[in-house]
């Protein structure tokens, strides 16, 4: 009878582990979803704070346009730079690979030339600031093993705390993930490094709903090691604008699309 | 009075041997809690202009002290089972506990920009170690003519390799240089290492200091024993000097440490510098002792007779020889106040040591009857050799006054030509020996890269985004190219480099484009293209974050504070003819940087408290003797000696360094005490015979004995230094010994004639 009864409670515990690994997956899922992939496409004029330890800062002002090709996978981004302003007019273009590198596009309108830049390594950061590409168009939920931690209450939030660990070797050796429960939407990860400390924090400040997207508009990332942070508004938001396939091309970079950067 | 302090001593040894047994206990107990301090920046005060701005530029500029790990191999370092060697060193590297691995400077941790089928790749020099041939080809050829590489990480014949280490703070250095090297060991085959960088070379410094002092002092504390015993025979009473050395040595170190003074390499040296000056009186002591114990068969009385006579010249000696080192406090080199403050300490508590100590310790433990037995004849004879030579001495001095004068005057000529020639200059790398491993690597990879030496040029505007100016960029690249023209300046970089690099790759690799582009718009879309696709913090060594202020690395194969203070007085003449657009201003920083300003204040401060010293000890010489002329005179011998030492220093070329110029307080100390014996001695005579021709009768005997004893002993003990790793420790043997045997030699000669000469204004018949 005992016998059975441990049985009874180990196949009970795989049981909710497994449940719970799968809870986490599926949470991670909808949370990359709802930050990453709302709408069908996205417009939005970006502030970024570059902000180093003695409180200097550098201004990146840009429009970035984005165009999802399937929710979860690949996306299209667009960059027009409007500051610093002796770089007014340099354009990005990012073409979001899933399993592979990115291709990356840079146009340099002093000596109108774009160039392709290797893109090998998506934790680099994104355009100087604390953010890597990653951290501005997401991770593929299955590169990551996710784990239920607890639930918890972070700055107001009633949130889920989930563990992803990489599969694979990564910038970080971990992440621990505060999920938004009403939004799903991340409003703290902590990166852990190879040592167990947390070396880079993001924090979701604001968020509004936008067209019903809960969006967050004001977000910061810090490096704890170098205390040096960014901090990114975006204004003017649209979702479902429309934007068609050819803007995400080299002859665009060249030549701004006017009518949706305004 | 003050006699009653010996007189006391003599009557109650036990007393007095309690208390200073008691009082040892006390400042022994104050040393435990040492604190090591080998860094040369805190020879200026935290708040010095230079230093302030070095810590300022370092933040600035997210720069760290370094150490440089070299790497040579025969014929070139690109090869596979090399390159594979330095990915796996720099791999443990960047694990040690202190290194700022996100700085590490090395083929692996590096990025470099190159194009890659028409795609600009800004990756590591080195991503992972070369497999094959072809693949060691491309990365030579990636680096080859790479100015932001060539003559920094990789020599220009392929031979030498150097990772830049940086370090989270200097005084780890010594440990992580050791961490480096063994890594290095592991992995290297045929191939050389080299470990260097100032901070090495500082802090190995301190750390071989201690094993210095722990094996120097003792050793030079021996032989002035082991002479001592050949001189007076009697261990128990040789053993005194000793004792009273290191007690007055322990005062003196339990008091700075306990005043919460940290133990600097100036503070290091304070044994070395005692143990001599303490010892001076007491062989005084013993010296009489030994030679008037016939005269009273009993240590008490011949102790009264011996303390009573040497009673003043020994408080004049210590006070002369203190005020010299405490003349120090007026420098303005902080480790060098508490240096000459507490050696002044050390040699008042040797004073009262020697005056309370001392015979209550021979009171109390020397056999009486084995004294009577080794000392009871009064036999001079048994010391003929240095008596007689006396003896002949005093006659050539005697008849030859007219002749030594003059020669003292031509050696003086002749030593202020020698001082003009004096060159001042200094290197802490200079302070280990010849083959040190330190200075080996130093030399080596002086020889293959750039220079191991990095002053900072900091050029700063009034604006934001100034660097980006066109004019200012191509000012920049001007300058580092006149630069270049500077001997010993190997390499010279900044954001014009990585600027004109990226025109040139943009460009096709065109060598037309290898220059600073024309509009502010392109430098600064270069910048950004770079920073958009290496990490934001790549172009931090070189600029601000706002582009106001840009720096300029400049190597330099050579370290010596000349070479430095050459790059700089180049660099401003340049500027002033040359001003820079858009007001910028310059500034300097790094530690090759600091060292010259330090040093500047040494030599000045030195030569200051040195000339106030002179004074000093002159007043008190005049104030003692209560006599102008007799002060006047007193100085002769010690003149001399300093001019004659420093002469030489000059004539042969030796660099004035920091060492030699702390020994010029020692020098004026030690030389005065002689001439103060002798002199009082002369004037106990005189008081005695009457007149000038039964004074110098025979006056070559007691004081002339003890003062050459003296010379001996010290000259003698302190030449176990001379084996010593250290430089510095090397020069201080060296200067005990010149310095005493020469003021012995100019009291000796010197005075007499001089006296002779001014007998009418000395009032002596």
């Amino acid at each position: 009878m005992k016998k059975i009864f441990i049985t009874l409670i180990i196949a009970l515990s795989f049981a909710t582990a497994a449940y719970a690994a799968k809870d986490a997956v599926q949470i991670m899922d909808k949370s990359n979803n709802v930050y990453f992939y709302s709408g069908d496409d996205g417009r939005a004029k970006v502030t970024m704070r570059l902000v180093n330890k003695s409180g200097k800062e550098r201004l990146r002002v840009f429009t970035m346009l984005r165009k999802d090709t399937t929710d979860g996978g690949e996306q299209k981004y667009y960059i027009y730079f409007y500051k610093p302003k002796d770089v007014k007019r340099t354009t990005f273009l990012v073409l979001k690979k899933m399993g592979g590198d990115d291709s990356r596009w840079l146009f340099i309108p002093v000596i109108n030339l774009v160039k392709r830049i290797a893109a090998s390594d998506k934790h680099s950061s994104f355009v100087g600031s604390d953010f890597s590409y990653e951290d501005v168009s997401g991770r593929a939920t299955s590169d990551d093993t996710h784990e239920f931690i607890k639930e918890d209450k972070v700055e107001g939030y009633d949130v889920y705390v989930i563990k992803s660990t990489p599969k694979e070797k990564a910038a970080f050796t971990y992440v621990m993930n505060y999920i938004d429960k009403a939004t799903y939407l991340p409003v703290r990860r902590e990166y852990f490094n190879n040592k167990g400390a947390v070396y880079k924090v993001f924090e979701a400040l604001e968020i509004q709903t936008v067209q019903g997207y809960p969006t967050i508009t004001k977000r910061k990332m810090m490096d704890v090691k170098k205390n040096h942070y960014s901090l990114v508004e975006f204004s003017s938001i649209e979702y479902n604008v429309g934007i068609k396939d050819n803007i995400f091309t080299e002859r665009y970079l060249k030549k701004p699309p006017k009518k949706y950067l305004r | 009075m003050l006699k009653k302090l010996t007189e006391f001593s003599i009557e109650k040894p036990k007393t007095v041997i309690i208390i200073t047994v008691l009082l040892t206990i006390l400042f022994g107990a104050m040393a435990t809690g040492i604190k090591i301090d080998t860094d040369p920046e805190n020879m200026l005060s935290a708040d010095n202009y230079a230093r302030v701005f070095h810590d300022e530029v370092k933040e600035r500029f997210g720069l760290s002290d370094f150490i440089v790990l070299g790497i040579t191999a025969s014929d070139s370092v690109f090869n596979v089972d090399t390159l594979a060697r330095v990915e796996k060193i720099t791999n443990d590297i960047l694990e040690i506990d202190g290194v700022i691995a996100e700085d590490v400077l090395s083929p692996t941790t590096t990025n470099n920009v190159v194009l890659e089928d028409d795609t600009l790749v800004v990756r590591k020099i080195m991503p992972s170690a070369p497999k094959t041939d072809q693949e060691v080809q491309k990365l030579r050829n990636e680096l080859a003519g790479n100015p932001l590489f060539e003559g920094l990480m990789i020599s220009e014949d392929g031979q030498a390799l150097a990772l830049f280490i940086p370090i989270e703070s200097k005084d780890l250095s010594f440990r992580i240089a050791g961490q480096v090297e063994e890594i290095a060991l592991k992995y290297l085959g045929g191939e050389r290492h080299y470990v260097t960088g100032l901070p090495v070379a500082e802090d190995t410094f301190g750390y071989e200091m201690f094993v210095q002092m722990g094996i120097s002092a003792p050793l030079a504390g021996l032989l002035v024993f082991l002479i001592m015993l050949y001189f007076f025979k009697k261990i128990s009473l040789v053993v005194s000097p000793m004792i009273m050395s290191m007690i007055s040595i322990i005062w003196t170190m339990g008091l700075l440490i306990g005043t919460g003074n940290t133990v600097h390499i100036m503070s290091s040296m304070i044994p070395i510098f005692l143990m001599p000056i303490s010892v001076v009186d007491s062989v005084h002591v013993l010296s009489e002792f030994h030679d008037n114990y016939c005269r009273y068969n009993n240590k008490k009385d011949t102790l009264l007779h011996v303390m009573n006579e040497l009673f003043k010249p020994m408080l004049y000696t210590s006070l002369t020889s203190a005020a010299g080192f405490a003349s120090l406090a007026f420098t303005p080199i902080p480790p060098v106040r508490v240096f000459g403050l507490f050696v002044a300490f050390g040699i008042a508590a040797a004073w009262l040591l020697t005056v309370t100590f001392v015979p209550a310790y021979i009171v109390l433990t020397v056999n009486e009857e084995s004294l009577k037995k080794s000392y009871s004849s009064c036999d001079t004879e048994k010391t003929t050799r240095l008596i007689s030579i006396l003896k002949l001495l005093e006659k050539v001095v005697l008849n030859n006054g007219g002749k030594i004068i003059f020669a003292s005057f031509v050696i003086a000529l002749v030593s202020i030509y020698g001082i003009t020639k004096i060159n001042v200059n200094d290197n802490p790398v200079n302070w280990f020996k010849k083959n040190h491993k330190i200075r080996v690597a130093d030399r080596v990879l002086n020889e293959h890269l750039g220079g191991t030496y990095m002053p900072f040029l900091v050029l700063t505007g009034a604006e934001e985004g100034v660097i980006k100016d066109p004019e200012v960029m191509k000012y920049i690249d001007t300058l580092q190219k006149e630069l270049r023209a500077v001997p010993n300046i190997g390499k010279t970089t900044s954001l014009a480099n990585v600027v004109k690099r990226i025109n040139y790759i943009l460009h096709g690799e065109d060598p037309a484009y290898d220059v600073v582009p024309d509009t502010q718009e392109e430098i600064a879309q270069y910048l950004f293209l770079y920073l958009m696709s290496g990490e934001p913090d790549d172009l931090d060594n070189f600029v601000d974050y706002d582009y106001t202020s840009a720096n300029i690395w400049i190597q330099s194969k050579k370290g010596d504070n000349q070479e430095i203070e050459r790059i700089v007085s180049f660099t401003e003449d340049y500027m002033k003819k040359n001003p820079a657009p858009r007001g910028l201003k310059s500034g300097w920083a790094g530690l090759s940087y600091i060292n010259i300003i330090w040093q500047k204040a040494m030599v000045g401060g030195m030569l200051k408290s040195l000339l106030g010293s002179f004074v000093i000890v002159f007043i008190l010489m005049a104030i003692l003797f209560r006599s102008f002329i007799w002060g006047l005179i007193s100085m002769i011998p010690l003149t001399v000696t300093i001019l004659f030492t420093y002469g030489v220093v000059g004539l042969i070329g030796k660099d004035y360094d920091m060492p030699i110029a702390i020994l010029s307080s020692l020098t004026l100390g030690l030389s005065v005490d002689f001439a103060i014996h002798f002199i009082e001695r002369f004037r106990l005579r005189y008081a005695v015979a009457g007149n000038y021709q039964d004074t110098v009768d025979g006056i070559f005997a007691e004081p002339a004995r003890a003062i050459v004893r003296n010379a001996v002993i010290i000259a003698v003990g302190f030449l176990p230094l001379l084996f010593a790793s250290l430089v510095p420790y090397k020069t201080v043997g060296m200067f005990l010994a010149t310095i005493m045997l020469l003021s012995c030699t100019s009291t000796l000669l010197l005075l007499l004639p001089f006296i002779k000469m001014f007998k009418k204004p000395l009032g002596l018949k």
